[in-house]
């Protein structure tokens, strides 16, 4: 049974409708990240979960309960934004102790709660400060100890790091996951950045045009992504165009060679063109033409970006990437060198457009 | 040149302002004949009805600047998380008693509150005091709802608002706890501008028949020759503090500022 369900859930503002029949079923401590360009309705999902908005259709539930009825300070759900929004009237303990103090604890209990809080964000030896007195990364450490401190049901954040510098988006990214995994809180993520939705989560969800295009593990979205624009949101894409040989054996043709590739081919027609996609990192570069299945083509450029070197490659007319790691030992490819690349089946994906 | 009479134009806005303050204190003082001396102020500060004319509007400013809290900020607050078209509306309303006259506003109260009306509130001391409350709540109203409104412009009002309702916070705890805080210094200016405004409003008190500090200076002014002088110094001392204490809690809340 997962622990947070959002079941055919939709949204529309006035005519325009943001959110289409979205699915999806959290466990109990699972992190979960929301994936997708700007405007294509994340904020907008975790704005109902959180009860900011109410959905056109569609139902929450959590633990179970059906939460679409319950206003957002019934909900005991704890919210993370990206402005961080620490009340500038409190210093850090009192930020901290808000919800303890509304929702009515002993004096000593929520002494011991914010302590306890500020202990796990390293910031103890900042309680007296105020807001405008500390750093952005110190702000939104503050914000995640004041909604994680009464204890709630579910954690959400919304782009949390996207206002801070890049060195302190890691860490403090690595240092959320930390204690999620600590508290084995159930927590949702909205991030555009598809580095950090890869490096934390357990599961994400790409979202496009309000709606869920694939959900699975980071390998999964990355390695297998279903769709065109999965693929392409999510790293670098190679597309080349394959003619389809064998739809039962999986094979097709390109530039006079025969590949086999990863997925079924079923309801392809023999001899129809379709896309054929692949990571920059996938197969292996060699110099010279090839008689085998590698594809023969002609180095247009290549770019040394430190630990990797990105080629770029003319093959049969399509322009494509390839990375290798940066190798002090090895010569780089120049431009206009014969150069053939060989490619396994299961790196090549097949696209449902 | 041009500063010749820019310093010549400052000269004599400065001379067109000050020279009857001056005067005025200068004639306060010479009620002994031949010598300066404080009597005339020893006189006003002693005589009964100045201490009960001015404890009274001193009670009724403090009143007016309760409800005005009560009204302006829960307002304000709500006009900008959930009815921001309203805005414009709202603030031409808030401008409306600086366009209506007083007397207008008093005579309309008298005709709707009189002892034959269904609501009879001239009827009693305290009806007609709340009456007087409600009429100085509306003469301060632009410059409280000014105050407030800029002074929530400087939060972000929905956003604080998800925070504390995502803690678990109801209406009541965000505007006490982190509305009214956050526009304290707001808040605070437009109190210092109530109370001038009440201290010295005459027609409301006078035509509603209260024993205010306006109608006293009036009568007092009919009747005296140097005490006048003396209690207009005062009342323009009041009115001076309460702008001073708004520059000083505007320069306060300055350094309390973050450097965003
Ligand atoms: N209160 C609102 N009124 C009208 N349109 C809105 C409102 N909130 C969001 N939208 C629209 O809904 C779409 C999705 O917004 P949002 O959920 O914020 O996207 P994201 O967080 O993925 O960038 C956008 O096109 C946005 O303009
Ligand atoms: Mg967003």
């Amino acid at each position: 049974m997962s622990f947070l369900t959002l079941t055919h859930l939709q949204k529309s503002f006035g005519p325009t409708k943001v959110v289409h029949d979205f699915n999806m079923a959290i466990d109990k401590g699972e992190f979960v990240s929301f994936l997708g360009p700007s405007g294509c309705g994340k904020t907008t999902v975790l704005r109902m979960i959180a009860g900011f908005e109410t959905p056109t259709g569609g139902e929450i539930t959590i633990n179970g309960k059906d939460q679409t009825s319950l206003k957002p300070n019934q909900r005991n759900i704890g919210m993370v934004f990206q402005a961080y929004a620490l009340f500038p009237n409190m210093n850090v303990f009192d930020n901290v102790a808000f919800g303890l103090k509304v929702a009515g604890k002993p004096k000593s209990e929520i002494e011991a709660r914010v302590k306890e809080m500020l202990k796990l964000i390293h910031l103890e030896h900042l309680a007296d400060r105020y807001p405008y007195q500390m750093s952005g990364g110190q702000q939104q450490r503050v914000a995640l100890a004041r909604a994680l401190a009464p204890a709630p049901q579910v954690l959400l954040l919304d782009e949390p790091l996207s206002a801070l510098d890049a060195k302190i988006r890691v860490s403090l990214r690595e240092e959320i996951r930390q204690i999620q995994r600590q508290l084995g809180i159930t927590t949702v993520f909205v991030t555009h950045d598809q580095e950090e939705a890869l490096s934390i989560s357990d599961r994400i969800v790409v979202m496009n045009g309000g709606k869920a295009d694939q959900i699975g593990t980071p390998a999964e979205i990355y390695n297998r992504p279903t769709t065109r624009f999965v693929a392409n949101f999510v790293g670098t894409l190679n597309v080349i165009e394959a003619k389809v040989v064998d739809p039962a054996a999986s094979t097709v043709e390109v530039g006079g060679k025969l590949l086999g590739v990863y997925g079924s081919l079923a309801g392809r027609e023999k001899g129809s063109t379709i896309p054929l996609a692949f990571r920059p990192e996938a197969g292996s570069l060699l110099p010279g033409v090839s008689d085998t299945s590698a594809l023969n083509g002609t180095v247009i450029s290549s770019h040394f970006l430190g630990s990797v070197v990105r080629t770029k490659v003319d093959i049969g007319g399509s322009m494509i990437s390839y990375d290798t790691f940066n190798d002090p030992s090895a010569a780089a490819p120049v431009a206009g060198q014969q150069v053939s690349l060989a490619l396994t089946p299961e790196s090549l994906m097949v696209l449902a457009d | 040149m041009k500063r010749l009479w820019a310093w010549g134009a400052l000269t004599i806005g400065l001379l067109y302002f000050f020279l009857p303050l001056i005067g005025m204190t200068n004639f306060s003082l010479k009620m002994r004949r031949g010598e300066y001396s404080f009597d005339a102020y020893v006189k006003v500060l002693a005589d009964t009805r100045f201490q009960d004319t001015f404890t009274y509007s001193v009670t009724l400013a403090l009143c007016t600047i309760l409800v005005g809290v009560f009204l302006v900020v829960p307002t304000a607050y709500w006009v900008r998380l959930k009815l921001p078209f309203l805005r414009p509306y709202i603030e031409f309303v808030t401008l409306l008693p600086l366009v209506i006259p007083a007397i207008v506003v008093v005579f309309g109260y008298i005709r709707l509150y009189n002892t034959s009306s269904w609501l009879p509130l001239t009827g009693t001391a305290l009806g007609t005091d709340i009456l007087l409350v409600a009429g100085y709540t509306m003469l301060a109203l632009p410059y409280m709802y000014r105050a407030v409104d800029t002074g929530l412009r400087t939060i972000d009002v929905t956003t604080l608002t998800e925070a504390a309702q995502s803690l678990g916070a109801g209406w009541i705890t965000i505007i006490a706890r982190i509305i009214l805080p956050n526009v304290l210094v707001a808040v605070l200016s437009g109190a210092f501008l109530t109370f001038a405004i009440v201290i010295g409003e005459f027609t409301m008190a006078a035509l509603l028949n209260r024993p205010a500090f306006g109608p006293y200076m009036q009568v007092l002014g009919a009747n005296r020759a140097y005490e006048p002088a003396a209690l207009a110094v005062i009342a323009f001392a009041i009115t001076w503090g309460c702008l001073g204490l708004i520059q000083l809690v505007s320069r306060f809340q300055k350094s309390a500022q973050r450097p965003v």
